[in-house]
Formats: C-alpha cells, sequence, structure tokens
C-alpha cells in the first residue's frame, strides 16, 4: 500500500512535468527539479513494493493499520490532483495580489518596439518613465483581461518569482473600441496596434485584436 | 470585480497545486537526508565533553546542525539521544531548536522561495540562533528535574559521572568511593538499508499529508479572505507580526518547506512578520507539541512555548523598526 502511495506521488510530479502543468504553476528554474524528484519517487515507490513483496506473509506489523490509512490517505490526494487539472483564473488571482511596484529588474538589452512583450514595455516604461519617447511606436502584445475597479479593463500578465502564489499582475492601459463591448475578464487577447500619450500616460491604441487561447506559457519571469 | 465562488476555487485549487508541486521536492530531499543521518547516531564518551558553557554550549548544539541537516521532526529524537548520552543540557536544547533551520536544504529553499530578499538568509539563521540561544539560557533556570520527563532522566543519569549528579539524585554507587566514568552510552546498531527505506517513506507521506494540509491552508487563505483584511492586518507592524506567528502554529510544516507557504502572503505583510513566521514554525507548533513531549515535562514545554513567542515577537518588532 505505501508502495502505491509513493508511486501516485511520483506520477502527479512526473505528470506534471510533461502535460504542461509546471508551465502553468511554476517558474521554469524549478522545472527540472520537480521532474527530478519524480523519477526519485518512483524508484522508492518500486523498492518499496519488493521489499513489501519479499516479506509477505511474515508477521503482521503492530502499526500497519495506521499505516495503511495514513498511505490511504495520501493516495487519494495523489489521485486527486491527477484527476483534477488547474485551472486558475488569473484575473481573480490577480485581483487579489498587490500590484507590482517594487520590481528592480532593468532591461539589459532593448528590443524594437514590435517586438516587445507586454512586461518588455512595463519595464521600459518603468525605467524610462517619460510616455512622449513612445508615442506612436508599434506595438504587438498578447495577454489576458484584467478588470481594474478604477477604470477600464488592461491588458495584463502574472511575473511569477517562485510559483504561482507569489504572482504579480502586470499591466497596460487600453483605449479598447468605443463600438464593441468591453472585453470579459480572463479572456487571453493578441493586439496591435500603437502607443498613444493620454492623460500623460501611455495607452495601447488597437488596430487589430484577436482572441486567443491561453498560451501554453503563461506566466513570465 | 465579483468573481463567483467557483472561479475562486479553482484559482485556490491551482495556488494549491503550485504550492505542493514547488514544495514536494524540498520535503523529498529532506527526508532522505534525514534517513540517511539515521546511520549517525550519537553516542560515545565525546557526548560529554561537549562545552557546558551557558553561552558556548548553545552555540555549539546549533553549529551541529550543519552536521546534520534534518527539519524538525527528524532532530527531536537526535535530541533525545543527546540528552540520554549525558551531553550538557544547554547543547542539545540549542541543537534542539537551532538545527532546523541552520541546515543546507533549509537555507535553499528560503532562497527559492524569496529570490528577491537576500536579507532573509542572513536573518532567518541569525534569528534561529538567536532564539535557540535565548531559549537555551530561559530553560537554565528550571532544574533538570522539572525540566526533562522522567523517563529520559533516568536515562540519562545513567552516562553521567557520578560525580555530577547530587546524592539524592543517584540511584547507584557507593558514597566514599572516588566517582569513576561511566561505560559510554554504546551506539546503536547501524539500521538496515531495508529499515531505512520503511522509515524514509513513512515519514515523507505522514510529512506529506502535513504539507497538503498547509497548502490547502495557504490557498484557502490567500484565494478567500477578502485583500482589504490581509491588507488591514499585513500592515500593521505588531499584529502582522501576532497574526503570522499564529499562522505557522496552525499551519505545522516543515522547515525544510514552510517558506514556501509564506509566499502568498509575504508581498502583504510587514517584513518582521515574515521572518517571525519563518523563525517560530521550526521550534514550536501544534505537531511540534506532541513531538517535544518525548523530551520535556509540562514546564519546560510551557517555558519554550512562552519563550519562543516572546523572542520571536521582540525580534519581529526590531526587524520592522530597522526594515520599515
Amino acid at each position: 500500500m505505501r508502495g502505491v502511495a509513493l508511486a501516485l506521488w511520483a506520477v502527479v510530479l512526473l505528470q506534471s512535468s510533461v502535460d504542461g502543468r509546471l508551465d502553468l504553476l511554476l517558474r521554469a528554474a524549478f522545472h527540472p527539479l520537480v521532474s527530478a524528484a519524480g523519477g526519485v519517487l518512483l524508484i522508492l515507490a518500486v523498492a518499496q513494493v519488493l521489499a513489501g513483496l519479499r516479506s509477505w506473509g511474515g508477521e503482521p506489523d503492530p502499526a500497519s493499520r495506521q499505516d495503511r490509512r495514513l498511505s490511504a490517505a495520501t493516495a487519494a490526494i495523489a489521485a486527486l490532483v491527477i484527476a483534477l487539472p488547474p485551472n486558475p483564473s488569473f484575473a481573480d488571482l490577480a485581483s487579489q495580489r498587490p500590484a507590482d511596484d517594487t520590481a528592480s529588474e532593468t532591461l539589459t538589452f532593448v528590443l524594437p518596439p514590435a517586438q516587445r512583450s507586454l512586461t518588455d514595455w512595463v519595464r521600459m516604461l518603468r525605467s524610462q518613465p517619460d510616455p512622449r519617447l513612445f508615442e506612436g511606436d508599434p506595438v504587438r502584445i498578447s495577454g489576458f483581461v484584467l478588470p481594474k475597479p478604477d477604470g477600464p479593463p488592461q491588458l495584463a500578465r502574472l511575473l511569477v518569482r517562485c510559483c504561482l502564489a507569489d504572482a504579480t499582475p502586470v499591466g497596460l492601459p487600453v483605449r479598447w473600441p468605443a463600438a464593441n463591448p468591453l472585453p470579459r475578464a480572463d479572456q487571453w487577447l493578441a493586439i496591435e496596434g500603437r502607443m498613444e500619450v493620454e492623460d500623460r500616460r501611455l495607452v495601447v491604441v488597437p488596430e487589430r485584436i484577436q482572441p486567443i487561447p491561453r498560451p501554453a506559457r503563461p506566466l513570465e519571469p | 470585480m465579483a468573481f463567483n465562488v467557483l472561479t475562486r476555487l479553482n484559482t485556490a485549487w491551482a495556488l494549491f497545486q503550485g504550492l505542493l508541486l514547488e514544495a514536494l521536492p524540498f520535503l523529498l530531499i529532506g527526508v532522505l537526508i534525514a534517513s540517511l543521518a539515521r546511520w549517525f547516531s550519537p553516542g560515545g564518551a565525546w557526548l560529554r565533553r561537549l562545552p557546558a558553557h551557558p553561552v558556548a554550549g548553545p552555540l555549539t548544539g546549533a553549529a551541529l546542525g550543519f552536521a546534520l541537516p534534518a527539519c524538525e521532526c527528524g532532530n527531536v529524537p537526535v535530541a533525545r539521544r543527546l540528552l540520554v548520552g549525558g551531553a550538557p543540557v544547554g547543547t542539545a536544547l540549542g541543537f534542539l531548536f537551532a538545527a532546523p533551520v541552520l541546515n543546507p536544504i533549509v537555507i535553499a529553499s528560503t532562497w527559492a522561495a524569496f529570490p528577491d530578499q537576500p536579507w532573509l538568509l542572513l536573518a532567518r539563521p541569525l534569528g534561529a540562533v538567536l532564539v535557540a540561544l535565548g531559549l537555551a539560557l530561559l530553560l537554565r533556570l528550571l532544574p533538570e528535574a522539572d525540566l526533562l520527563r522522567t523517563d529520559l532522566l533516568e536515562e540519562r543519569r545513567l552516562n553521567q559521572p557520578l560525580a555530577s549528579v547530587s546524592l539524592l539524585e543517584r540511584r547507584a554507587g557507593v558514597i566514599g568511593l572516588s566517582a569513576e566514568a561511566p561505560p559510554t552510552l554504546p551506539s546503536l546498531p547501524a539500521p538496515t538499508w531495508r529499515e531505512v527505506l520503511q522509515h524514509g517513506s513513512r515519514e515523507f507521506l505522514n510529512l506529506a499529508l502535513l504539507l497538503v494540509a498547509g497548502c490547502a491552508l495557504a490557498s484557502l487563505v490567500q484565494a478567500l479572505l477578502p485583500r482589504q483584511w490581509l491588507l488591514a492586518v499585513g500592515s500593521a507592524p505588531t499584529l502582522s507580526i501576532l497574526a503570522l506567528m499564529l499562522l505557522s502554529l496552525v499551519l505545522s510544516v516543515c522547515s525544510s518547506v514552510d517558506a514556501f507557504l509564506a509566499l502568498g502572503f509575504a508581498a502583504q505583510v510587514t517584513p518582521g512578520a515574515l521572518l517571525a513566521f519563518l523563525l517560530l514554525g521550526p521550534v514550536i507548533d501544534i505537531k511540534l507539541v506532541g513531538l517535544l513531549g518525548m523530551l520535556f515535562r509540562g514546564k519546560g514545554l510551557l517555558l519554550t512555548s512562552a519563550g519562543a513567542g516572546v523572542l520571536v515577537l521582540l525580534i519581529g518588532q526590531w526587524v520592522n523598526l530597522w526594515r520599515l
């Protein structure tokens, strides 16, 4: 029984490494660690099963009943984690998190405007706060729709230092076309357009808005 | 912006999985090392030669943590073995309270969780040493007979030189004879591979269950508690420290993974509260009350809990003065 529980936990770690779950939950630097731990657990599980087979029919362990209950409980939780993949609402998560205003990452090199990601733009604006420098620059970004309590929704991304629990949202204001209804929260969009200055801050003025599925690697470091 | 309950629960489930997947590898490394450390069973005369000085003793004990990396559940039995073997009480207590933090795995996981807060890498071990030293000095106020459990004390007397035990406490020996050194505690026979495997995998599953409960609580609090509450509590210097101390008592996870559970709150609470969370959990929490009962009598346990609470609160306040 203990071998089965260990094996299920090994499956949790190994399966998450292949089915893209880690891309959604953890920063990329930790992915190899999770896979390696899954491998080690699998070896332990096999050793445990072999040891169990060899002592089959031996004297019963006095603690074995409690032991079996422990194994069953942990195995059930592992099975639940395998069966129910995570499906977080980034907008919900972002609304619970403080906005990122202390990040001190500096840009190491500057990409041409059309190649900058949403996060590149936010970092750029932080190091060069004068919006007039970027007026008219072409923009090609993607992100999810993050409703704001004090204005129209922004296009946002989550930055992650360790795992989803410490995600901090970064967003860019967008001048949504007046003809269409506002996009719904959590919808992923690819936007092409240009930067304009509005109220002394930069706004993305879209020329083309396209709904896209959530990318395979939605988190940015 | 109202998100319905189902969305909230979905988000909480994802947070739970994120925390769990991040913490499990560190838990596994911790358990593997602690299991291998079972081959190192402290015994022999060198235990009695450890320094008994009120300050140098606990510091030596704390330093032993680097030689024997284990989280707090693994090191209670080792501390018991030190006490039985006749090691000075202060040294054993220094080991008991500081070793769960002063070890490479805990420092690595703290760094993995907070790469942007390098001050924690210094403040956490330093704070742990201070707490251990403070507790060791505080517990000196209690005579050994009030501090340690009777069965532990009797085993300990067998391994102490008669000269260091008062006449009333002696159970053997002839008055007037010169006190001879007692036979040294024999080292336990080395466990077999199979015992290590059985013990290690049971320990992993036990701790994984605690980790699951801790991750569930942390993710539910993060996803469901209104943010205004968190902010109101988290930004008040003293209240935030007390709140996170309470959280660390309840969460009861191992020191090798507790840093991850603080992630969700770290941005919303004062730095002193974050450090208090990381310092108190390894010394005392719900799970440890049972484990420490293997060593201490009620009075000792009470003094440990109260002393640890006050010391951690003071350190947290001081850090808030420094960092805020």
